[in-house]
């Protein structure tokens, strides 16, 4: 973006501007410029209060000195004062990693004066009142550990009130359904402010502490119903499934340690110990001015935010190392540290470069001695004297990224956004983070076999493109021993659909030159070659001369009647040879002829596709098996590069050529095998990826009923369509059950004979039925949660929306405005990239959602 | 609290400045008000074309780039509607840009914040949101066809067709006068 970049005017007086290639003349002088006035004070404040804690170079206590003493003096000014009240109160909510510094700043000024803490308590009392209302509950949290970390200067029991009420109504949830997770949310955000509370400059709360502990026990340490369905390590077989560890159950139980441990919280920063040495030095009186809490309730009931959950289970890719480089489960650390990492990269997807930089300054914003230096070297772990931390910083920091990469059902941003933040801090610190990508790798093929399927295909995903920003370089010789293995193997299909991924982000022959020799024959010759060939130009084809016409035909561009001729000649060879669908043959050459005159880019056949689109609609009408047809057809003419043939076929579905069913009837029955189909990464894109296509048309037609201000009859109509869209949703689903049950079970046809032959194998397949069943189980177990939730939610909302309106009209009549309605439904907007992914159906079905509204 | 106009790290998912410089200049021609650039956009400006800008200009392509790779990458975030390859004006053959239409405005900036300054066939692209693609804009301005970019650079690139075509023309015009090697 910088070769855009352009300075306006100043030294190039009139000059024409907009040619860029004059730039670079003498005449443009681009030394820099001494600064020609004093920055003003409120900048200088911002300035310094953005960049706390920021930089390993300076010293922390000097900036938070520094920016305490600005304000102070300068407190009168409103310019300042504004900037800094406004400025410490966005940071909590924007950069997490701040609030202790920020809270210290506060306790340094307090003793001088008291105003500054008392003003920032009101701000910040207004702003947790509106997140609360709102639901935004992350944001809950971090006001809340900021007030935590300011314990010391509130009167009386600080913030546990407001701890105590939102456990009771974590409780109240709890006992209204055994599958609430937003009671659970409720008590983690409780068991992650006592931390910082604890580690405040505040003393004698660990009474309170305590009992507050026990009471959240009970919730958080009952295995949560729905915690089987976003295990990540379901296992292969039932006796390799890993035991799913809660977060807030671990979370809980670490507390619990911590508290016999006299509370050490050992990697939390305590920036305030300097105001404690200041204090110590005045008068005691003066300096221990304390502040009321504003008033701050929590409504009942609580507002369920944007975001449905499940509940979460902590994940780590650096688990069982011989050396520990991130906490163990058994630390708090391990919570403390994930948690404030998780929010930072979650919060600043806006800036994926803000975030990189934050992973690798980690170690600038937790207790000195929490981690070894950066960018030591794993080997060098092992001379790190008896008692201090071996924990690597980017460790960590990549842990959490990949807990987010790799979490189910969803994340809250796009993966590709995990993605980038990879590649960025990959780019600053590549010394630091590549050697910890490389173990974090190897330790997830490691585990390839056991890890749930969707996240196999996201590692997959992910590795792939993170090589294809890197050179495609990689260490392929570790793995060459599994070349040999079975296509059936998730080692092996792992490594060929990783392959193929590099292959579509750029070529065969480019992603040929980064392999090792073993790896040659895994990229066929074919790969290499452009535009696959048109297979009725051989004579031993059959039907070869009239789908010669055919493509003569549509290359002219002529009239459908007349091409109807070689069809119907391909039709009467196939009834008299006893083709018992004789559409089928005909299918395939039009569709193959499509292809090959599309075959240059996706914009040639889209445009093909659109010329033939009325035939090709009637096809699917006239014979079922025809309408798969086309899909053979596509798949066979790009058996090399079928990443453009899963994209056509999603195309297709968009012009409503192919349906849903027929797209997953396809894949998990005539392409099933015994269930070799199962292996392929691009069957399982296809699947996927047409399921998706169906539940988003669903979640479209919920956020449009559950739109603000929707008259009454045109929810009715989309009520229907929508009840309509559900069930088309669950024949959907049901479909897959029963192809995938099949499977799992070893009851498909040819697995019984063949089950002494080849037995690992067939326990392979099996393998792979289980695992995506269980895909596709809590893909529709999470639709189905999703659509009852957002429907209770639009229920509340409407009725809240009707009261306020009754409301407002007896108080002025002459103002009916429903504008400033702001019903939790609309929340669902935002987060879950899923829910954004695209139309299903492309313009047309788009438009028929615009008619119904 | 008031409402937060500017977050505390820069949004990547703004303009570029030479999107905005362009729009600027036209509007109400040059003024130094460079806090504009940074200055978050609150929804309520009504004049804005990328309020609800779906389509993304994407730069520093290779020449060799195909549609399926950009497909490929552009697809991370989100369906894609249209893909429009730029041209060459009188070759029509790729010279290095491309218009990406998703379906959604979020998708697109996604797409800044994800993709924009990330690689596609091991080249840094960029991505800049568009008004919307408009015929003949699929083709480039630069004298003999392709970008301008592509008329006077004098690095090599040999992803975009090796040195500027000005510039590779005015060498091979002094080779000729005085003879190889000079």
């Amino acid at each position: 973006m910088a070769d855009y970049d352009r300075r306006s005017g100043g030294s190039r007086g009139g000059y024409n501007n907009r040619k860029r290639r004059y730039r670079d003349d003498d005449e443009y002088d681009r030394r820099p410029q001494r600064r020609r006035y004093e920055e003003p004070l409120h900048l200088k404040v911002r300035k310094q209060l953005l960049g706390v804690a920021e930089s390993p170079l300076k010293k922390t206590d000097e900036e938070i000195n520094s920016i305490a003493k600005l304000v102070v003096d300068n407190y009168e000014d409103t310019e300042i004062r504004n900037q800094f009240l406004n400025l410490a109160v966005q940071l909590v909510v924007e950069q997490p990693f701040k609030i202790p510094f920020i809270a210290a700043i506060v306790l340094v000024i307090n003793p001088t004066n008291p105003k500054v803490a008392q003003e920032i308590l009101a701000k910040a009392g207004i702003a947790i009142r509106e997140h609360l209302e709102a639901g935004a509950w992350r944001e809950v949290k971090l006001v809340l550990r900021f007030l935590g970390c300011l314990q010391g200067l509130l009167e009386g029991d600080g913030v546990f009130p407001i701890l105590e009420e939102l456990f009771s109504r974590a409780v109240d949830l709890q006992t209204a359904s055994s599958e609430d997770s937003l009671g659970l949310e409720l008590v983690k955000i409780i068991l992650l402010t006592i931390p910082y509370i604890m580690a405040s400059s505040a003393t004698e709360f660990e009474e309170q502490t305590l009992a507050l502990l026990e009471k959240t026990d009970i919730i958080a340490s009952t295995p949560h119903a729905l915690e089987a369905l976003v295990n990540p390590y379901p296992g292969n077989d039932e006796e390799d499934a890993q035991e799913p560890q809660s977060v807030i159950g671990l979370l809980q139980r670490q507390l619990q340690g911590e508290s016999q441990q006299a509370w050490k919280l050992a990697c939390i920063p305590r920036p305030w110990n300097i105001a404690k040495k200041e204090e110590e030095g005045m008068d005691a009186p003066a300096a221990a001015t304390k502040h009321a809490l504003p008033q701050i309730n929590v409504p009942s009931p609580v507002a369920p935010g944007p975001r449905p959950r499940l509940p979460e289970i902590y994940f780590s890719v650096y688990a069982d190392q011989e050396i520990e480089t991130v906490p163990s489960t058994a630390d708090i650390a391990s919570s403390i540290l994930r948690d404030s990492l998780i929010d930072t990269i979650n919060i600043l997807d806006f800036n994926r470069n803000a975030t990189a930089k934050f992973l690798i300054d980690l170690d600038c914003y937790f207790a000195a001695d929490t981690f070894v230096k950066r960018a030591t070297q794993f080997d060098k772990l092992r001379n790190v004297d008896e008692g201090r931390s071996t924990w690597k910083p980017e460790d960590v920091a990549v842990d959490a990224v990949f807990s987010q990469l790799l979490q189910l059902p969803s994340p809250e941003h796009k993966l590709v956004y995990y993605h980038s933040v990879l590649t960025e801090a990959c780019k600053v610190a590549p010394a630091a983070i590549a050697p910890s990508l490389g173990r974090a790798i190897r330790w997830l093929y490691k585990n390839v076999d056991w890890m749930d399927l969707e996240l196999v295909y996201r590692f997959e995903d992910w590795f792939s493109h993170h090589l294809s920003n890197f050179g495609f370089t990689w260490k392929w010789t570790e793995w060459v021993d599994d070349v040999q293995l079975p296509m059936v193997h998730p080692k092996k299909a792992f490594m060929m659909g990783s392959l193929e991924k590099e292959i579509r982000l750029s070529f065969a022959a480019r992603v040929r030159g980064t392999l090792p020799e073993p790896y040659q024959p895994l990229i066929s010759e074919a790969k290499e070659k452009d535009t696959p060939d048109f297979k009725y130009n051989s004579a031993q084809m059959s039907y070869s001369e009239p789908a010669k016409e055919i493509l003569r035909l549509l290359r002219a561009k002529a009239p459908e009647a007349d091409i109807q001729v070689p069809l119907t000649s391909i039709e009467e060879a196939a009834c008299s040879l006893g083709v018992t669908d004789p559409l089928i043959p005909s299918t395939d050459a039009y569709v193959t002829t499509i292809c090959y005159l599309g075959s240059k880019s996706l914009s040639h056949v889209l445009s093909q596709i659109e010329r033939c689109k009325d035939r090709l609609l009637s096809i699917g009408t006239q014979s079922e098996s025809a309408r798969r047809q086309i899909i053979t057809s596509v798949m066979d003419y790009w058996q090399e590069k079928p990443g453009v043939g899963v994209n056509m076929v999603d195309k297709l579905l968009n012009y409503t050529i192919l349906t849903p069913t027929s797209v997953v009837m396809w894949a998990l029955g005539d392409q099933l095998g015994k269930g070799e189909g199962l292996v392929h990464s691009h069957i399982f894109e296809m699947v996927s990826s047409t399921v998706t296509k169906v539940t988003n048309r669903v979640r479209q037609i919920v956020m449009a009923r559950n739109a603000a201000g929707l008259p009454a009859d045109q929810v009715a109509i989309l009520d229907e369509t929508l009840t309509k869209e559900r069930e088309e949703m669950g024949k959907l689903f049901a479909v897959i059950e029963d192809a995938l049950v099949g499977v799992a079970g070893g009851s498909v046809d040819g697995m019984a004979e063949s089950a002494d032959q080849d037995l690992k194998g067939e326990a392979m397949l099996r393998g792979w039925g289980r695992r995506w069943l269980r895909v596709f189980r809590r893909k529709m177990a999470v639709e189905e949660a999703w659509v009852q939730e957002m429907l209770e939610q639009g229920a509340q909302a409407q009725a809240q929306a009707q009261a306020q309106a009754q409301a407002q009209a007896q108080a002025q009549a002459q103002a009916g405005s429903m504008e400033g309605i702001d019903g939790p439904g609309n929340g669902g907007q935002n987060g879950n990239g899923d829910a954004n992914g695209g139309a299903y159906g492309g313009e047309a079905k788009d438009e028929e959602l615009d008619e119904i509204l | 609290m008031p409402a937060a106009t500017q977050t505390t790290v820069d949004r990547l998912d703004k303009p570029s400045a030479y999107y905005l410089g362009r729009n600027k200049k036209r509007k109400y021609g040059r003024d130094r008000d460079d806090d504009d650039v940074g200055r978050e956009r609150t929804p309520e400006e009504p004049e804005d074309p990328l309020k609800d800008a779906a389509t993304l200009y994407v730069g520093n392509l290779s020449f060799y780039t195909t549609e399926e790779q950009i497909h490929e990458l552009f697809a991370k975030c989100g369906e894609i509607k249209r893909l429009v390859m730029g041209l060459d004006r009188f070759h029509k053959t790729p010279c290095g840009f491309c218009f990406v239409e998703y379906y959604n405005h979020q998708d697109a900036l996604d797409c800044m914040k994800y993709i924009g300054g990330t690689k596609l066939d091991e080249r840094i692209i960029r991505t800049d949101l568009d008004p919307g693609f408009q015929e003949g804009r699929q083709y480039g301005r630069g004298k003999s066809g392709g970008q301008v970019r592509d008329e006077y650079r004098d690095e090599y690139d040999p992803g975009r067709g090796g040195y500027g075509r000005a510039i590779a023309e005015e060498r091979q015009k002094e080779e000729d006068e005085y003879g190889k090697g000079r």
